[in-house]
């Protein structure tokens, strides 16, 4: 706790020695724990019985990368598009698969081979794009993943898929169901916070605040946004003529008069309520410091590349990425945007790589350094992959690819997995998942493994009937853990 | 946990005293524990049992009987549970479930008492049950609220001081708080009916509609954006004021009912029933790309049904979509019946993007729809001129010619050294000024047109001077931007009948006028480099300007900054051999497989689908007759004059249109498309055809041949129906008591909680429907109780009972919903207007709520702030944007509005300290509070803090509440005394000005001091 004697604000054993209600504090504490959100205390909140397991991974950073990168051209080497190059894509690969709106009324699917070179990685030899040689640099503590498949094929539905289990708007993302359910680790900051990057060329992607909320679930459980323009956490800056001991007294004033109130009526949610603003408090002097990377030594800061000084890249969240955890702060959820290469991927594919692959390097290299990858689990990916086929003509320099759910790789790290590993693998097409496929919600249950929490039994009852992250389906996914 | 705790009042209550109730006591468990493989869902049962039918429980199979009513020990089910082997024990390891000894016991007692079954509780309609005597002139509610409480050993608390009364009562009806004249009033009326005659009187405020109305737009999901991919702007805020205006008519439910679900198959139904209609066309839409239209007709008739269904009658039917519902009697046929009366719903797949998604109903006066029509009929002339005029026509494709035509160019001058001759040029900001060489840039000819501005200026006419556009037309201009004096922005504007066609360069919220990304309103990109003569081109496709159109007036605009103009003209260049609107050719392939908006459905589908070459003869002359009619600019000489007409009538007509405003309303296709069971719930697998119907455990259908949404409307307010009146008063009294009487209000099927209080809920169901319908009388009866009157203090001793206050022991106490905070904040301080509806409105949001998540296409894409009077209309109003909705309203739990929403959730959290204490919206009404204190609170410090917390809190402040506000302003004061400049600028927070009669640092102080009243605890609650 960062209450010292000289601010004007009690701590929580204070508020409950003199709340002044005429019960045990036993049981004003068991109040309080009822109430809607939990006051901020150490690893406050959470269910009884969770986690169900000890857990691998305390923590969780989720670097997704939206619009669906293509596997065929970073992860996933397909020679036989070489040999098949502008020949159709045999109907015994397709089974009748559905294509999107977008190329129905293309003629022709026309086999489409990278124009990128493969090599081999790392102890296991594994194969990665020259467009990500950071990424292949930690090629051993990595397990990529070339069986995922995905159910949607437009983005919107995809990227809700991915994050709540769901292709409808709706339900829970899975940082609330943790928040949910092993409730926080700090006192000072939010359990799931979101940070999302913008790109130097950006094209225009859009991202719904609803994927990172908490559907059906109280709403203190929603991730909260930090933001890379204006204030980090809305509303968090004291606005003018405010300074921080007016605002300490304001809201010592304002609980003391709360406390007043709290004797007379006698609701809990007053208690809530007090607690609620000396955490804003704490926040407000927390987050600040958080985004404040003047401590940062200048060998790490390079580590993650040129783009770190500025607010708002993927380099500088990957950096805040790991500050967050080293603070406690349970799912840290990244987005970064544009990996939608309909054309022009010869040439966008290599600027987005770039924007990545370093940063996202250099989070688990630093994340090692400190002693943190083995109970921080990092997953790379996006909502789908792309179409072994080329979005019109196939052509040796220029081409781009249709979205595409069947087969598409990510990789994980740390927390419980495996590195220097690759599972399952798609077929000569990159079409269809043909070993050991993953499902998005086989790849949920073994995110919610990592942490501790069986998958099944993570549930809330909404609507009649117990829902959970992984609907009714979902396999943890075993030959990927350490 | 309260949940538990109330359940285990419940059940100890149960095991005391009456017999077991099979829904009460029975029914939940074997829900919860084995219906998942022993119910209704013939795919999923297990070992031929079901558990959900007495017949099932009763069967005896192989010899053995799950249930042998009387005999526990007879009873396999029993053995089951009890069993310690892994094989037989029940239920099953991999569930994950396990009865307590409690549960047991119940059970082992219920088939001991004969394992009697009853319907689940809510599927047998309502009928009146007897009211409790007992009670000294009670009214029923309270009979039978005391019967309960009696029961558990609690008694009813006091009446609550008339101060705290009036004040849960103003904020429940009205949303807002009362004011301290109000509280007087009611204070010094010591005749008896006091309280009524404020009950009265709220009832009959106009806020009172806008209140209620709100509840009834989550229910309605209704929003001011289509909520997917692009989520651009949609017009239906009509809608949202019918529904205000039906709760301050008091429209009885029954009709408030009908014309929302089929208002638009009502015999000639009037413009409020159609406007009403609109609630089906509240779900989110999409035009991403990628979709598959099937798909998206499938989702919307879902997303219809599910929300009737739930909105209505309490069911969660969306489980049926994809498999027999588990737990309630809807089949996934059952489920596709009622789906089949929205799927031949008339509104597209696509929803285009655009404003106005068809079918819309436009709300023109009387005097606009006379002069709409008469445009019609005149549009309707031209049109045929023009078709007249391609039957003499005889064209042929320039692509087939050999030698192709040679390729033309040309220029035509619009402005240089001066406005055309007879234009009446007109300005805004200062008089229009040439500068000639010398005194200023000039680009060419011998002057150029200079303007310095502060804010928006132009110079521009509209009359007295016209040219046509050509085809291919490519429009520049020369400018030039000091270096010194950057503007934010500049425009150029054109006139075609009205002014609907803008280009601009720079900051886009700079230059208010236009929708933006529609032509009339064209994002060129960043401002030219300043210092130096830049050519800025437009193509006029961009532009939305055709060829053929008369250009009748133009427009040099900026906002701030020195700008120059120089030289507009517009060139082209035609190749018609390779040109889209010289060759059919040439347009069939380039437009083959994709969508063009402009066609008719059908040639629509015929381009998009069809490859040319597959075409039937008579399908290519269809399009070409359309072709030529419309994109065609050879044959100039036969059909230019026409066609400018025609374009001119039809831009005068937009500009008229575009005036009047228009809400998306219902309807369905003439010829109904066939619905079918969708095989696991997915779009692409129809399996067998299902006509319209409702599902068998329900009253049916009277027979007819066909059925449409009025009858599905029927169905739902027939006294036969077990669940509209239960659901809809338990709406209700969830709103004024804080929980429902079924606390899963949105939920009545067996998962769902079981009523608190059975008879009451259904007393009161019966009650509402039997009297009309009438929504106020119900309320009226609901805020008249002396279970609503109570005092809201609770005791240890009743926490510890009841810690929800399901049994009101106690009134109702809850935070106020987001609107109400912030409505509450803006009434106090009296910046609020009192204006009722119209279009949304963009009060304070912070930076970067919308531009992060936006698509850069969408018309939502940023967030332009409105001003003075827009930023302080009530919450209501607020423009909705579902994928960014206003941050102030959803850290205060207000949902999103992409689904449904019957109940919000009330969260408690630090974002929301944050947003009170540092929203400029809070931070400017404390202000103005503080003003309003200072005047009109009395001339000592004393005083003041008294009418503070009386106009904040609604009551006068104990003594130690005084010294704790006193002291805290104070403080205050010393220091903003000690720190003018601090003063300063707190009290300069926000568009409002402060009023400078006042000395900044006590306006400051005070300033503080009134936002910790808004703060309070106690304010933010009712």
């Amino acid at each position: 706790m960062r209450c010292s004697g000289s601010t004007p604000l009690a701590s929580r054993r204070d508020f409950l020695a003199r709340a002044g209600l005429g019960v045990g504090s036993a049981a004003l504490a068991h109040l309080l724990g009822g109430c809607t959100t939990a006051p901020a205390s150490s690893a406050s909140g959470g269910l009884p019985g969770l986690p169900h397991f000890a857990p691998k991974a305390r923590r969780v950073i989720c670097l997704f990368q939206s619009g669906g990168p293509s596997h065929l051209d970073l992860l996933d080497p397909k020679p036989e598009l070489e040999r098949q190059f502008d020949k159709d894509l045999p109907d015994s690969i397709r089974r009748g698969q559905r294509i999107t709106g977008m190329v129905a009324s293309q003629a022709r699917l026309a086999c489409q081979p990278s124009r990128f070179k493969f090599t081999r990685h790392g102890k296991a030899g594994t194969e990665f794009s020259e467009l990500i040689p950071h990424i292949a640099g930690i090629a051993d503590d990595i397990c990529v993943i070339r069986s995922m498949h995905t159910e949607a094929i437009n983005h919107d539905p995809a990227i809700t898929f991915f994050q709540t289990g769901s292709q409808l708007p709706g339900r829970p993302s899975m940082g609330a169901w943790t928040d949910y359910g092993l409730g926080r680790m700090n006192d000072d900051l939010p359990s799931f916070v979101v940070l999302v990057s913008t790109n130097k060329d950006r094209s225009g992607q859009g991202l719904l605040a609803r994927l990172w909320g908490s559907g059906f679930l109280p709403s203190a459980h929603q991730g909260v946004q930090f933001r890379s323009a204006g204030e980090p956490v809305l509303y968090l800056r004291d606005h003018d003529g405010m300074t921080r001991e007016r605002r300490g007294a304001l809201v010592g004033a304002a609980n003391e008069l709360n406390r007043i109130h709290l004797a007379a009526a006698g609701d809990p949610e007053t208690a809530a309520r007090i607690a609620q603003a000396e955490m804003a408090y704490r926040m407000q002097a927390s987050v600040p410091e958080l985004m404040d990377l003047s401590r940062e030594d200048k060998a790490t800061l390079e580590s993650y590349g040129p783009d770190v000084g500025a607010p708002g890249s993927f380099a500088r969240n990957c950096l805040l990425a790991r500050r967050l955890a080293e603070k406690g702060v349970r799912f840290i959820q990244l987005y970064h945007r544009d990996w939608d290469h309909h054309g022009g991927l010869h040439d966008q594919l290599p600027k987005m790589a770039r924007d990545v692959d370093q940063p996202a390097a250099a989070l688990v290299r630093d994340l090692k350094r400190r002693g943190m990858l083995e109970d921080t689990l990092v997953i790379w990916g996006g909502e789908f992959g792309r179409t072994p086929y080329a979005q019109g003509g196939a052509n040796r320099e220029k081409y781009g690819r249709d979205h595409h759910g069947k087969a598409f790789s990510i990789w994980m790290a740390g927390g419980g997995i495996r590195g220097g590993m690759v599972h399952g693998a798609s077929d000569a097409f990159g079409f269809n998942a043909e070993q050991d496929p993953v499902h998005i919600h086989d790849l949920q249950a073994t995110i919610l493994h990592c942490l501790g929490v069986d998958h099944e039994r993570l549930t809330y009852r909404f609507q009649g009937r117990q829902f959970r992250l992984t609907d009714v389906h979902g396999k943890v996914v075993k030959a990927v853990l350490a | 946990m309260k949940s538990t705790f109330f359940l285990i009042v419940f059940a100890a209550y149960a095991g005391a005293a009456d017999k077991l109730d099979f829904n009460r006591d029975i029914r939940p468990i074997l829900s919860d524990n084995c219906f998942a493989c022993h119910g209704f869902d013939a795919k999923k049962r297990k070992a031929d049992l079901r558990l959900d039918l007495p017949q099932g429980a009763y069967a005896v199979n192989d010899g053995v009987q799950a249930v042998k009513p009387g005999d526990p020990e007879g009873s396999e089910l029993i053995r089951r549970i009890l069993s310690k082997d892994p094989e037989e024990i029940m239920p099953t390891p991999e569930s994950h479930k396990k009865l307590t000894p409690a549960q047991i016991g119940t059970l082992r007692r219920w088939i001991a008492e004969g394992a009697a079954y009853r319907k689940h509780w809510s599927f047998e309609p309502p009928s009146r049950p007897p009211v409790p005597g007992g009670g000294e002139g009670l009214g029923p509610i309270d009979a039978f609220l005391r019967e309960e409480l009696a029961k558990h050993g609690l008694k009813p608390s006091p009446e609550a001081d008339r101060e705290r009364l009036i004040r849960r009562a103003t904020l429940d009806l009205t949303g807002l708080p009362p004011t301290p004249a109000e509280v007087d009033a009611f204070l010094a009326d010591s005749a008896p009916g006091a309280y009524e005659r404020v009950v009265e009187r709220l009832l009959g405020s106009v806020r009172y509609g806008e209140h209620m109305a709100r509840g009834w737009l989550d229910a309605a999901r209704y929003a001011d954006t289509h909520g997917l991919h692009l989520d651009n702007e949609r017009s239906m805020w009509p809608y949202r004021d019918w529904v205000v205006q039906a709760f301050n008519e008091n429209l009885p439910f029954d009709k408030f009912t009908t014309w929302q679900l089929a208002g638009d198959l009502l015999p000639n139904p009037t413009r409020e029933q159609r406007v009403a209609s609109g609630f089906n066309r509240c779900n989110v839409t999409t035009s991403e790309g990628g979709s598959i239209n099937d798909e998206l007709l499938f989702r919307y008739a879902v997303d219809r049904t599910e929300t009737a269904m739930g909105v209505w009658m309490g069911l969660t039917a969306g489980c049926a979509v994809c498999h027999d519902h588990k737990f309630d009697p809807v089949t996934t046929k059952e489920f596709y019946s009622l789906y089949a009366f929205y799927y031949s719903a008339a509104d597209p797949g696509f929803d285009g993007n655009i404003l106005l998604t068809p079918p819309v109903l436009q709300l023109a006066s009387p005097e606009q729809e006379k002069t709409l029509k008469e445009f019609d009929v005149r549009i309707a002339a031209r049109q045929k001129a023009v078709r007249d005029a391609i039957v003499s026509l005889k064209y042929v494709d320039p692509a087939t010619l050999t030698p192709p035509p040679p390729v033309r160019t040309g220029e035509t001058v619009w402005f240089e050294d001066a406005f055309p001759a007879k234009a009446k040029v007109g300005v805004a900001g200062g008089p229009t000024t040439f500068v000639e060489a010398g005194q200023g840039p000039v680009h060419s000819g011998k002057r150029a047109l200079k303007r310095t501005a502060k804010g928006v200026a132009q110079d521009y006419f509209a009359n007295g001077a016209s040219f046509v556009i050509p085809p291919n037309g490519v429009i520049s201009v020369w400018t030039y931007l000091d270096p010194a004096d950057l503007p934010k922005s500049i425009m150029l504007q054109f006139h075609v009948g009205g002014w609907n066609h803008r280009a601009f360069w720079g900051e886009e919220g700079a230059i208010p006028f236009g929708k933006v990304r529609t032509p009339e309103k064209v994002n060129m990109g960043k401002l030219p480099e300043a210092g130096k003569w830049t050519q800025l081109k437009v193509d006029i496709a961009k532009l939305g300007l055709k060829p053929g159109m008369k250009v009748d007036g133009f427009a040099f605009t900026q906002f701030d900054g020195t700008v120059t103009w120089d030289r507009l003209a517009i060139s082209h260049r035609i190749d018609e051999a390779k040109d889209l609107q010289w060759s059919f050719k040439v347009w069939s392939e380039k437009k083959q497989g994709s969508r063009v908006a402009e066609l008719p459905t059908d040639l629509q589908n015929l381009v998009r689908g069809k490859k040319a070459a597959q075409w039937t003869e008579a399908e290519r002359k269809r399009l070409l007759d359309w072709w030529l009619e419309n994109e065609f600019q050879g044959g100039r000489e036969t059909l230019d004059g026409l066609r400018a007409e025609k374009l001119a009538e039809e831009s005068r007509r937009k500009a008229l249109a575009d005036q009047i405003p228009a809400t998306l309303v219902m309807a369905d296709l003439p010829q109904p498309r066939q619905a079918h069971v969708m095989t696991r719930g997915q779009y692409d697998k129809p399996g067998e055809p299902v006509t319209r119907g409702v599902p068998a455990a329900f009253h049916p259908l009277p027979k007819k041949e066909t059925y449409d949404r009025r009858d599905l409307a029927e169905w739902f307010l027939s006294p036969a129906n077990p669940l509209t009146a239960r659901v809809t008063v338990n709406r209700l009294w969830q709103q004024f008591f804080g929980t429902g009487l079924v606390k899963t209000s949105g939920d009545f099927g067996s998962q769902g909680d079981p009523p608190s209080h059975p008879e009451l809920l259904d007393w009161l169901a019966v009650e509402f429907r039997e009297t009309g319908w009438d929504v106020k009388r119900l309320i009226r009866s609901f805020v008249t109780s002396a279970a609503y009157r109570q005092s809201a203090a609770a005791t240890p001793e009743m926490l510890a009972k009841d810690p929800e206050n399901r049994l009101l022991a106690r009134g109702p106490r809850s935070r106020l919903d987001a609107e109400v905070i912030r409505d509450q904040a803006l009434f106090v301080s009296g910046l609020l207007s009192p204006r009722v509806g119209g279009k949304g409105v963009k009060p304070y949001q912070p930076d970067n709520v919308w531009e992060p998540v936006g698509f850069t296409g969408s018309n939502t894409a940023r967030y332009v702030r409105d001003s003075g009077e827009a930023l302080y209309r009530r919450s209501l109003y607020t423009f909705w944007k579902r994928t960014a909705p206003p941050p102030s309203m959803t850290a205060f739990d207000a949902p999103a509005r992409e689904a449904s929403c019957v109940r919000r959730e009330r969260s408690n959290t630090p974002l929301q300290a944050l947003a009170l204490m540092n929203d400029v919206q809070h931070v400017e009404a404390a202000r103005a509070f503080a003003q309003r204190i200072l005047k009109e609170g009395g001339p000592s410090d004393g005083a003041r803090a008294a009418f503070a917390w009386r106009t904040a809190v609604g009551r006068r402040p104990r003594a130690e509440e005084t010294a704790v506000t006193l002291g805290a302003l104070a403080a205050h004061r010393a220091r903003y005394v000690a720190k003018p400049e601090d003063a300063k600028k707190l009290v300069a927070f926000g568009d409002s000005k402060p009023d400078p009669a006042l000395p900044a640092d006590e306006l400051a102080a005070w300033t503080l001091t009134a936002g910790l009243l808004l703060n309070l605890d106690e304010t933010l609650n009712r």
